[in-house]
């Protein structure tokens, strides 16, 4: 009788467990996703990274119950699958982002060439970006999603906020050199 | 927790060129069904490991028997093969004989047996003239009288005659 009743309280648990797992899903998939592109900048893998990260986070539902923060829990999860895989990966080269970039922007109100001269823009700016030293570099880019303070930064990076801020100072600086004069940083 | 620009100055004030195409790549919209995608890849994935998975039982209990017999099959396959292993290695591993003298192997120097270790250095010492004695000589009869028979003289070196003759002697 007892066994009956153990069993029917693990499906009870697994089932609230896969509830809030999909309910997680409802909510941050999104913004996972957009974490993810931004460090990947290619749809499929960056969908992949968020498919991983959900699956990482069933492996470990039993602790789902202890954590704090979920969102920056689960972001912290995917910056650290997607810094991996970067690693792993070859460096794209800018006509790829360009390439991905164009498709992917908004085309509110903008002409094919408008579009085709602003996504190259925003490749030359990222490969700008892959210039700057990691440390910089991670913080400028988390920095750029709104709904993440200097605190929550700080937390997936795991470094002090005041370690955030002069990162992010320098980040800017260089970015600045580097956008004038092109090859004066390494 | 939903963290707006006006809430941080430091990041609101001042957008570099970097910032702003970084953060147009940061609200790009996410592709359409994506939370259904990690859904069924979630439900997709095993809840459990297993190491290898076996047969799924049937219901009825004829089934079931069969693939306990497979099982037991298999399994006396296994036994039987590692012991026909174990007994090929044991057949094929012989024993030596125990040799009825050991064999210690010369010893060589280090230096080819060309080694000085053992050898006795002997003193070039200078033999004196030894007198033969002639072999007619025969001994007189007045040995009692106190006459000294001619002897062949050996000369000795001078140490040992130190040695075995004290001063006081002479």
């Amino acid at each position: 009788m007892e066994i009956v009743e153990s069993t029917v309280h693990d499906e009870a648990r697994q089932r609230a467990q896969e509830e809030a797992l999909e309910a997680l899903v409802d909510q941050y998939a999104t913004t996972l996703y957009r974490v993810a592109f931004s460090v990947l900048r290619n749809q499929s893998d960056a969908e992949d990274a968020v498919q991983e990260a959900f699956l990482r986070v069933l492996r470990h539902r039993e602790t789902l119950g202890e954590i704090r923060d979920h969102r920056v829990w689960l972001i912290r999860i995917v910056w650290n699958i997607v810094l991996d895989r970067k690693r792993r990966a070859k460096t794209r080269p800018e006509t790829d982002d360009v390439a991905e970039l164009a498709r992917v922007l908004p085309a509110s109100g903008l002409s094919a060439e408008q579009r085709a001269a602003a996504a190259q823009h925003h490749a030359h700016v990222m490969a700008c970006v892959e210039k700057l030293p990691a440390r910089e570099r991670e913080v400028m880019m988390l920095s750029a999603f709104e709904e993440l303070s200097s605190v929550e930064i700080a937390a997936v990076l795991d470094v002090t906020e005041s370690s955030v801020r002069s990162r992010l100072f320098r980040a800017r600086n260089l970015m600045a050199e580097l956008l004038d004069h092109p090859r004066s940083v390494r | 927790m939903t963290f707006s620009t006006h809430n941080d100055p430091d990041r609101s004030a001042g957008l570099t060129d970097a910032e702003k195409t970084l953060r147009v790549i940061a609200t790009l919209p996410a592709p359409e069904g994506i939370e259904e995608r990690v859904k069924s890849g979630l439900h997709a994935a095993p809840r459990q490991g297993s190491v290898i998975s076996w047969p799924p039982m049937a219901a009825n209990g004829a089934r079931w028997t069969q693939l306990a017999a497979l099982r037991a099959a298999a399994a006396a396959a296994i036994v039987l093969v590692v012991a026909g292993g174990a007994w090929e290695v044991y057949a094929h591993i012989r024993v030596a004989p125990e040799p009825s003298a050991v064999a210690t192997p010369q010893h060589l120097g280090g230096s080819g047996g060309l080694s000085t270790a053992g050898a006795v250095r002997k003193p070039q010492t200078l033999e004196g003239p030894v007198v033969a004695v002639p072999a007619n000589v025969k001994p007189r009869s007045d040995e009692g009288n106190g006459a000294v028979l001619p002897k062949a003289h050996v000369a000795r070196p001078a140490a040992e005659k130190n040695k075995t003759s004290p001063p006081n002697q002479r």
